[in-house]
């Protein structure tokens, strides 16, 4: 089969049924069988013959017509350590490497255009890679996971009436509502498509017009519950936290744009496979240049104008002139980092994470869902997309967001008692881990902790999940024990405790899906800060953070699974899940295990993916002393030894930290709690970032609102109102000087020398029959006078 | 006499409603039902026939991808001023007829609630109608303005009879704004007419006004070049017994150009060949400034009233408030438009020159709007007063798109960015006339079941009414601009446009998003979710009917359509669009080259010295 056009048919074949099961539960799922129950099956038949689609383009097509690269750890070592030296040697770098560099397959196309205006153009298209494929098998298995999962965990909603014990209202009861399963699922159905469009996008208006409806699918799934005001609020939240993030990507956009004047990822082919019209990828990193990133003339122009437009930067193209480097890079930087907000918007990163916690309002299979394969993925998947147009100081600003993320996230992970929460924040952190590999140059590594954290994240928010449904509560204080009465779910969660803590044995090429990604990253870090010693807190924190991740991961699991019940009742109702939830358990727990290992090729497959131009070490233009490592000289053993032996030993410290406090009991946990007071409420607050950000924005922008509003109603009106009042006096004024003297005056003395002449005239009706004879000849002889007079003078003669 | 003459086809689509209001005023007295019956059959009978346009083939027929007027006519109507009853359609003003057409079917069919005088109600209605249709076909400066005072009175009683407990305010409030606004214009249009002249034109130029026709068999002809057909059309007109001709030949008989007389006319067609060929409007007029440049401001504060910007928007949330539903679906999916129609058919074509010295105004204008109206929706405590402030929000993206004087900007002459910007204005405002008009239906839905608008003694709408919650939600997000909704694409291709003219005004109106989202998401969460309604008369929230339904399902469906096919619309209007960027392209082309306007650098150097490093690049590898 052809590739070419077989993959857009698969994958498009796959993107789309999720939305015809949307349209057709929006349509009828009402009649879909009692209470809609119907719409479940028929979405989560959609959801799995997407993943037979995307698992026929991956297995039936790219695979057999693509050969893997050979990337075993070994074999590269002799080119990595030429590469290492080379890596000081600033000038001529792109040149030197560009013989390791390979374009590996991808096919791009459009299906329609939304615009056309001369030669910008806006379409919906794909862009498909070993990355998109792998990518719509990762969303689709685990989709399809969660979608069985909520057959039985959203069996309440069949119930008539379903009874809401969360909301009371004001009449003291429970609120009593219809169920609401089909809705789910219809949400479920939109969301996935959602997902699928973002990743197979061909350009960054399609990604963008996707990332939307993934926000507002969010928006539905975690406001699911509408009666609950904080399910609402925290919809509310979710949206507007990642559209402040949107709006930094959408000045990236528009940079971009104006700049280079496309969106297309990849180079548009006409039939006989000549370039007609060329992508980002290949108009930032020209082949001419050896893939090297290069800002195109439209971007160096557009950024002088950008500087001489503004009359403080008047040094700027001067500067500009002196180094011809670095024209260019500001607008690079800026169109960068602006897409990169919306990635952190999207994936939660500091300072947009404050939505993530609040959306474990919504029901569990929709938490599983964003939090591993969708939603906060996009934003990791987006980076990973965009890399080629990421210059090295914007992957810097992208190291550093996820180096803060991954700690905070981490810390306050340890205070939480949610059980959702503690998994929420884990969920942060990791992604904090991927934006921090990518944004070292450790693409492979990131795109494969992204990955393989999609397996065991979904699978430790499924096993909440079933554990919330047996003990009906999120709160890790009522539980304990529970591994008794439900062993599936606490071995499966114990699995993906190992898995996230990246267990394996050091040194081997042993362990769990975790440990390689995790280490791969961990390599990175270490591999960056030998090149780069001024950055050398980019090493730690990852160390650091996976201390801290064993350490919450593992209190998590011995304070709901082991120990003694601390809630009896609770206990004593609770109950293994039924099967339609444990058996996704049992296959997410597999791939949490398995994903990572070497025969399986996932990482030979993402190397595969890699942009073109992105594995050379490179050089930042702004910042000189910046240095991006090829991601192959994080496996040299002068790196990979003591990385690997580091995220050993703090993950096993952290795992005996949390074993001496919550399964030995050797240190009380309520003691250390009071000796570290000042702390604990610092990180059970959060660190007081949604008390800040509703300082600093939420309440400046509702004050701001409101002086407009009155702005509006007292100043506008205000003037409006007294101009027209001032109308109506002047008026008034007229009324009184003019009409009543001038106009009236004057007819009423017309009227009143009328009146006189009248009475005057009176006076010579004698009635006197000789008189009137007189003025009758008077007259007719003043009559013939004045003719004749006329006629004489006035009147021509010809 | 036939209908495939477009002279009949046009007026009979025009007057149709005036005529019917005429047969209603002189009619019996009838029950009211029957009253709202005729009118709907008439307002449905309209709408059949821009339909009609779209019937291909036929003699009377719209033709998709053409950038000229279609369906041209003029006859003279008062040969002695060279006012004429002069009209067509082309992709600006076709798509907001068929709007108009539309809104008006479904204003009416939202107009059964309302039981006082009812017979009046609809003489007035439908004369609006004729008003409306008329300003978007009239190409007659004079025609133009009978039109526009045709509308605004019918407006303001629609207003001031039949709203709310501050009618006679918001009328009143509305009529004097509106009356200024049209006071600026009429200034403006004797300005240009005192100042145009005719004569001044050569052939080709009126072939493109109208004016002359040039014969379809000169086609045939092949030695004959486009010039020498339009002169042989010229010298064919001047051998015909029009009125007009007989003056232009009178004028041209005078050899000496500086004893002839001037020939002025009303056509704005003609008036924007002699904006974009001529000096006629650059003398001066008052304080250094050129006759154009006044017009062109008159003509702006005109529009920009009706559009409207801040500050000059105060009417129209007391307008809306007071309105009843179906009036405000007209107000916000129609009236508004005139604004915009107004700034792209007539401000720009005819006054260039101003319009260049102006861009920066006409955005700062338009990203003001959008951000003020956000955060001003934002503070509403009205269901109908926060959507007529997302109209002063969304309308400014119109004002914004179609001021992105990207043909100035200082890489390279790139009209693209502009032709992005006014597509992207038009189709906001075809996008913002379903979306408001269907977001103030909504709102109406729910006041005639509960009496009050207060966002905060809602909620709970969702299980009371769940498929109207869910239609409303629909369109609230076709408001928010959620692609796959039509609200998006205007937005997007307008702000996206916006970098190349001004990085700053740019991010200001990429800010807009966060607060649109805002305002909208905060009013669906007060209004429609939660557990309980919190307001009176909750036992009136019945489900909603059939003709709530087939009056909302339609503006949620076409949304959709032109959220996710926009090609749909801009097949439509993009090539009038662009024409007229091209040819405004050109003007700039020629008045200003190397022009720069904010660079401060009056023989536009730096412009030019970036275009040459810029084709320097581009040719080097």
């Amino acid at each position: 089969m052809d590739p070419a056009s077989t993959l857009p048919i698969l994958l498009m074949a796959a993107w789309l049924v999720p939305l015809a099961s949307f349209v057709l539960i929006v349509l009828f799922g009402k009649y879909m069988g009692p209470h809609g129950k119907g719409a479940g099956y028929l979405s989560v038949l959609a959801i799995i013959t997407s993943a037979i689609f995307s698992l026929i383009a991956m297995f039936g097509v790219w695979l057999p017509n693509h050969e893997l690269p050979t990337s075993g750890h070994g074999d590269h070592n002799g080119a990595v350590s030429s590469a290492t030296e080379e890596s000081h040697a600033p000038t001529e770098h792109a040149a030197e490497h560009h013989e390791t560099e390979h374009e590996y397959p991808n096919y791009s196309g459009d299906w329609y255009s939304l615009g056309e205006f001369g030669d910008l153009k806006i379409t919906i298209g794909y862009y498909i890679d070993a990355l998109t494929v792998a990518m719509f098998c990762m969303v689709s298995v685990i989709a399809s996971c969660v979608h069985i999962y909520a057959l039985g965990y959203m069996h309440d909603e069949l119930h008539e009436p379903y009874i809401d014990h969360e909301v009371t209202l004001s009449s003291g009861e429970h609120l009593h509502r219809k169920g609401r399963f089909y809705r789910f699922f219809q949400y479920l159905s939109l969301f996935c498509f959602s997902m699928f469009g973002i990743v197979i996008a061909g350009n960054v208006a399609m990604v963008f017009v996707f990332w939307e409806l993934v926000g507002i699918c969010s928006y539905f799934l975690i406001g699911f519950y509408i009666e609950r005001h904080s399910a609402s609020a925290a919809a509310n939240k979710a949206f507007l936290v990642t559209r402040v993030g949107d709006f930094g990507m959408l000045i990236g956009m528009m940079a971009l744009w104006a700049s280079v004047g496309t969106f297309a990822f990849g180079d548009m082919k006409n039939e006989q496979g000549e370039v007609t019209e060329k992508g980002l990828f290949s108009l930032l990193r020209p082949e001419e240049h050896h893939h090297h990133l290069a800002p195109p003339p439209g971007m160096i122009a557009e950024e002088e104008r950008m500087f001489a437009g503004d009359p403080d930067g008047e040094s700027v193209p001067a500067a500009v002139e002196e180094e011809h480097n670095t024209a260019g890079q500001w607008l690079l930087l800026i169109a960068g980092v602006g897409i990169f907000c919306g990635c952190v918007g999207k994936s939660a990163q500091f300072p947009l994470h404050v939505w993530l916690p609040d959306a474990m309002e919504g029901p569990t299979p929709v938490s599983a869902l964003v939090h591993s394969a969708t939603m906060v993925a996009a934003g990791v998947y987006l980076v990973g997309r965009f890399y080629p147009c990421f210059s090295p100081e914007a992957l810097l600003v992208i190291a550093y967001v996820g180096c803060i993320t991954l700690f905070i996230a981490a810390t306050i992970a340890i205070t939480a008692t949610d059980i959702k929460r503690v998994l929420a924040y884990s969920t942060v952190s990791q992604l904090g881990y991927m934006m921090l590999s990518l944004g070292l140059g450790g693409w492979v590594a990131g795109m494969f902790h992204l990955i393989t954290h999609a397996f065991f994240k979904g699978l430790l928010f499924l096993c909440s999940g079933s554990v919330i449904h047996a003990v009906h509560t999120n709160d890790m204080t009522y539980m304990g024990g529970l591994r008794k009465k439900m062993p599936i779910t606490a071995y499966t969660m114990l699995i993906g405790c190992l898995a996230i803590i990246g267990a394996g044995f050091p040194l081997s090429v042993y362990g769990l899906s975790g440990y390689y990604s995790k280490d791969a990253i961990i390599e990175q870090a270490w591999s960056f800060a030998s090149v780069n010693p001024q950055h050398a807190i980019l090493k730690w924190a990852p160390v650091g953070g996976a201390f801290i991740t064993a350490f919450y991961m593992f209190r998590l699991w011995y304070l709901t699974f082991a120990g003694k019940p601390r809630d009896e009742h609770r206990y004593d109702h609770a109950h293994e899940s039924p099967r339609v939830m444990t058996g996704p358990l049992l296959v997410l727990a597999f791939f949490a295990i398995g994903i990572g290992w070497p025969i399986f090729h996932v990482n030979d497959l993402l190397e595969q993916g890699r942009p073109v131009g992105t594995l050379a070490s490179t050089q930042g233009e702004l910042l000189t002393n910046l240095t991006i490592p090829s991601e192959h000289d994080s496996h040299v053993p002068i790196i990979k030894q003591p990385a690997g032996i580091a995220a050993f030993s703090t993950a096993l410290a952290g795992l005996l930290l949390a074993s001496i406090i919550y399964l030995w009991r050797l240190l009380n946990p309520d003691e250390l709690k009071e000796s570290f007071k000042p702390l604990w409420g610092f990180l059970s607050n959060k660190w007081f970032f949604d008390e800040l950000y509703d300082y600093v924005f939420v309440k400046p922008t509702l004050v701001v609102s409101h002086c407009a509003a009155w702005f509006d109603r007292n100043i506008i009106d205000s003037i409006l109102h007294t101009a027209a009042a001032i109308c109506r006096a002047c008026s008034a004024v007229v009324d009184a000087l003019f009409d009543q003297t001038v106009v009236d005056g004057t007819v009423n003395t017309f009227a009143s020398g009328t009146w006189s002449l009248g009475l005057w005239l009176r006076r010579i009706q004698t009635g006197n029959l000789r008189q009137y004879v007189m003025f009758i000849v008077i007259g007719t002889v003043a009559l013939f006078v004045t003719i004749s007079i006329v006629q004489a003078y006035y009147i021509p003669t010809n | 006499m036939t209908l495939s003459d477009p002279k009949v086809y046009l007026s009979l689509l025009v007057f149709l409603p005036a005529v019917a209001a005429l047969v209603l005023a002189i009619l019996p007295r009838l029950a009211d039902e029957s009253y709202k019956w005729i009118s709907l059959a008439v307002t449905i009978f309209v709408f059949v026939l821009t339909l009609g346009f779209f019937r291909s083939g036929g003699a009377v027929d719209f033709e998709a991808g053409v950038a000229q007027m279609q369906n041209l006519f003029n006859v003279d109507w008062i040969p002695s001023f060279g006012i004429q009853y002069f009209m067509a359609l082309d992709g600006i003003s076709f798509p907001l007829v068929v709007l108009t057409a539309f809104l008006s079917v479904l204003a009416m069919g939202a107009s059964w609630p309302i039981n006082k005088h009812v017979k009046g109600y609809c003489i007035l209605f439908l004369l609006l109608e004729t008003g409306m249709l008329g300003v978007f076909m009239a190409l007659d400066f004079f025609l133009f303005y009978v039109f526009w005072e045709v509308m605004l009175l019918p407006m303001y009683f629609l207003i001031g009879v039949w709203g709310g407990p501050r009618r006679e305010y918001a009328a009143i409030k509305f009529f004097l704004y509106t009356l200024v606004g049209s006071v600026l214009m009429l200034i403006a249009i004797l300005m240009l007419y005192f100042n145009s002249d005719l004569t001044r034109l050569d052939a080709q130029q009126l072939a493109e006004a109208g004016i002359i026709k040039v014969a379809e068999s000169a086609n045939a002809e092949n030695k004959f070049t486009d010039d020498a057909k339009a002169e042989s059309a010229l010298a064919d007109w001047l051998k015909s017994d029009s009125p007009l001709a007989k003056r232009y030949a009178e004028i041209t008989k005078e050899a000496d150009p500086t004893q002839r007389k001037q020939l002025h006319t009303f056509n704005i067609l003609a008036l924007q060949q002699m904006g974009q060929h001529t000096d006629l409007f650059d003398g001066d007029a008052l304080w250094g400034k050129s006759v154009q440049w006044w017009a062109f401001l008159l003509l702006f504060i005109g529009f920009v009233i009706k559009v409207p910007s801040v500050p000059l928007h105060t009417w129209l949330p007391d307008a809306h408030v007071e309105a009843p539903t179906p009036i405000s679906m007209i107000l916000a999916g129609i009236l508004l438009k005139m604004g915009g129609y107004g700034i792209i058919r007539i401000c720009y074509p005819i006054c260039p020159d101003a319009g260049y010295d102006m861009a920066y105004f006409v955005c700062f204008i338009g990203v003001f709007s959008m951000v003020y109206g956000a955060f001003a929706a934002l503070a509403q405590k009205d269901f109908k007063r926060l959507v007529a402030y997302s109209s002063v929000s969304h309308m400014g993206y119109v004002v914004l798109g179609m001021g992105v004087w990207s043909a100035v900007a200082d890489t390279g002459f790139n009209p693209d960015y502009w032709k992005m910007g006014a597509n992207g204005a038009m189709f906001q405002m075809i996008a913002h006339g379903i979306s408001s008009a269907g977001m103030f239906f909504m709102v109406g839905v729910v006041y005639d079941r509960v009496h009050h608008r207060d966002l905060d003694k809602f909620g709970g709408l969702f299980a009371k009414m769940p498929v109207y919650s869910g239609l409303a939600v629909g369109i609230f997000f076709a408001g928010l601009g959620l692609p796959g909704l039509c609200g998006f694409i205007g937005e997007v291709f307008v702000v996206l446009s916006v970098w190349k003219y001004s990085y700053a005004l740019a991010v200001i109106s990429a800010a807009v998003v966060i607060l649109t989202a805002g305002y909208i998401l905060w009013a669906i969460q007060r209004v429609y979710l939660g557990a309980e309604y919190k307001g009176p008369h909750g036992e009136a929230l019945t489900p909603i009917t059939m003709r709530e339904l087939s009056i909302g399902v339609p503006l949620l469906v076409l949304a959709i359509v032109f959220g996710v096919y926009p090609k749909a619309l801009l097949d439509y209007m993009q090539p009038s669009v662009d024409m007229q960027i091209d040819r405004l392209a050109a003007w700039t082309e020629i008045n200003h080259p190397g022009g720069s306007n904010k660079l401060g650098n009056e023989n536009g150097q730096v412009a030019d010295a970036w275009r040459q490093k810029i084709n320097a690049l581009q040719s080097s590898p």
